[in-house]
């Protein structure tokens, strides 16, 4: 698949910022006093990420006046459900961040409870507007449903650790647990692929009615067009094998590896910032190549052999 | 209704008749809303197809070692590769044969296409079955297309809307055109009738008792789509036979030619 950059952004900001979101208001639960301004700078910034994030979004869309009915279609669709979610969050937020400026206990647990179920709605609906794919066998899988709560939880429990030390008992042991847990979850999607690429689907079944009564092997003589379609430039997306290497060490190295040891060797607020600034770098190649790395059927039909 | 077409493997010959059909009658369609191309006196011109005709070999020999391919625009086969191949084949004993595939929407009954849009903007008829495009409501997201898995839909780049085949759904229903053109321009096009169109609810019609009597198939249902469109796979016909042609190599036609009368005659005459 042509990797969006818009998209790639969009997955990653907003993925943070619900992440950022989710943990803050959970950290409220245990601690119903008056929020420090280092919790108010943080809900700032969770904010921005997930508006940024959305408004990006918008930016791949080749008919942007029509946005607005994406909100029509929450019954069948995630990418509806997605947007839907995602907007509800903002009256709620707003109403819960007064509740906090108030210390309307009751308020706080209420909307509270409502907002951090939203932030994982929205995290799941992104997942399975990709995960619902049957198209795309690397999409379609539990790992991708789970990959973009966990990554957002990720990255939001640096950032939370980042802008409230005194968060550190709790965001602390969250963040070195969620790395770990991410990166194990990589790490299986990983060996999943280098099993199972190519053998999915091969084009003898993408063209079944041609194997009735031939037994043997199918393949493309001729696509049939000289130059590019949008089917190629969409689906025909080709990662060049040493730049695909680059981004996977990036991935590894700057997303979960320095962050964890940044983590553990010091809890300077210095150390913390440059852990979570190499981890969001880190997810921006991570989700470039979930992007890039994916085969769409469609392939069978324009030469490839298998998928 | 479950409108759809039935496409014959054995008797298409690949000559895009049906695919540049499509392209004229679309391109003015109201319906569709237009095919535009791209860049048509460039290096690279482009354009937008809602049916697409490719060209593939399957080979008699299961054996063979596959010939790797490029992922790209198309395969790096040189024509030599091909010859060389075929060359194999009829040594083994059997002959590959060229198959041509046109594809175009294949009107789903499960249509994913539909499920995923966000706007509204795809659905699918109640009544026939026909899955058709918005272009008030598509917000160009090109969601449906990922969906999609016979690369059926293509986005036009300068309305930046999606567009697909409608099955010509401002031919089939107009009452203003003689009962016989009343079918997708496809079909009226190709020289060799190996596009039907019809009703698959109706056990009677004839893309029924086609798709019966030649096992037609849809293509990759594992996906669970339920394609409508069924393909006619090509028939296993019977090798001619060459022997009689072949025993009429050049020195024997040679010898017999001279054995003749006038051949004797011309021989003489030769001589004199």
């Amino acid at each position: 698949m042509k990797p969006a950059l818009s998209v790639v952004f969009f997955t990653v900001s907003s993925g943070a910022g619900l992440g950022l979101m989710f943990l803050l208001v959970l950290s409220r639960f245990s601690h119903l006093a008056a929020a420090s301004s280092q919790w108010w700078a943080a809900a700032l910034a969770s904010g921005v990420l997930l508006t940024v994030g959305l408004v990006t979004s918008t930016l791949h869309l080749a008919n942007p006046k029509n946005a607005w009915r994406a909100f029509s279609r929450f019954k069948t669709s995630w990418l509806s459900r997605e947007g839907v979610l995602a907007v509800a969050i903002y009256p709620l937020a707003a109403l819960y961040l007064w509740a906090v400026y108030q210390q309307q206990r009751s308020l706080i647990v209420g909307l509270g409870i409502i907002l951090t179920l939203l932030c994982i709605a929205v995290l799941y609906s992104t997942a399975m507007i990709y995960a619902c794919l049957k198209t795309i066998p690397r999409w379609n899988n539990w790992q991708t449903r789970l990959a973009f709560p966990v990554l957002g939880l990720m990255s939001g429990s640096i950032l939370l650790l980042a802008f409230v030390p005194q968060a550190r008992p709790f965001a602390g042991p969250m963040a070195m647990g969620m790395l770990v847990l991410g990166g194990l979850l990589k790490l299986s999607y990983v060996v999943r692929f280098a099993r199972m690429d190519g053998q999915h689907l091969n084009i003898n079944q993408a063209l079944q009615p041609l194997r009735k009564q031939q037994a043997g092997q199918v393949r493309l003589l001729d696509v049939g067009h000289s130059a590019g379609t949008f089917l190629t430039n969409e689906f025909m997306f080709e990662l060049a094998r040493d730049r695909a290497l680059q981004l996977r060490w990036a991935m590894w190295i700057l997303g979960f590896i320095l962050p964890l040891l940044l983590l553990l060797i010091s809890a300077s607020s210095v150390t913390v910032w440059i852990a979570a600034l190499f981890n969001l770098i880190g997810l921006l190649c991570e989700r470039w190549l979930f992007f890039a790395e994916a085969q769409h059927v469609v392939r069978l039909y324009h030469g490839q052999s298998s998928i | 209704m479950k409108l759809g077409l039935v496409i014959d493997l054995d008797t298409c010959v690949g000559c895009h008749a049906c695919a540049v059909a499509c392209k004229e009658w679309n391109g003015q369609s109201l319906m569709a809303g237009g095919a535009p191309d791209y860049a048509t006196q460039g290096a690279e011109p482009s354009g937008l197809w809602f049916n697409r005709v490719r060209h593939f070999e399957v080979s008699a020999v299961e054996s063979r070692s596959n010939v790797s391919m490029d992922p790209g625009v198309g395969p790096t086969l040189k024509p030599i590769d091909i010859q060389l191949a075929a060359v194999r084949d009829i040594k083994a004993g059997g002959c590959s044969k060229t198959v041509n595939v046109p594809m175009s929407c294949m009107h789903c009954e499960d249509a994913d296409c539909v499920t995923v849009c966000p706007t509204g903007a795809s659905y699918k008829r109640a009544e026939d079955g026909i899955v058709l495009i918005d272009p008030d409501k598509c917000m160009g997201c090109n969601y449906c297309s990922w969906a999609c898995p016979y690369g059926a839909r293509e986005l036009d780049q300068n309305e930046g809307v999606m567009r697909k085949c409608t099955l010509c759904v401002d031919r089939i229903y107009d009452q203003a055109l003689p009962e016989t053109e009343r079918q997708p321009a496809c079909v009226l096009a190709c020289p060799t009738h190996a596009r039907h169109f019809g009703d698959f609810d109706d056990p009677h019609s004839k893309v029924s008792i086609l798709s019966l009597a030649r096992e037609g198939e849809g293509m990759l249902p594992e996906l669970g789509y339920k394609p409508v469109n069924r393909y006619l796979p090509p028939r296993a016909m019977p090798a001619i036979d060459t022997s009689s042609v072949q025993a009429l190599s050049k020195v024997a036609l040679k010898e017999r030619l001279a054995n003749t009368k006038i051949g004797q005659f011309i021989n003489r005459m030769v001589s004199l």
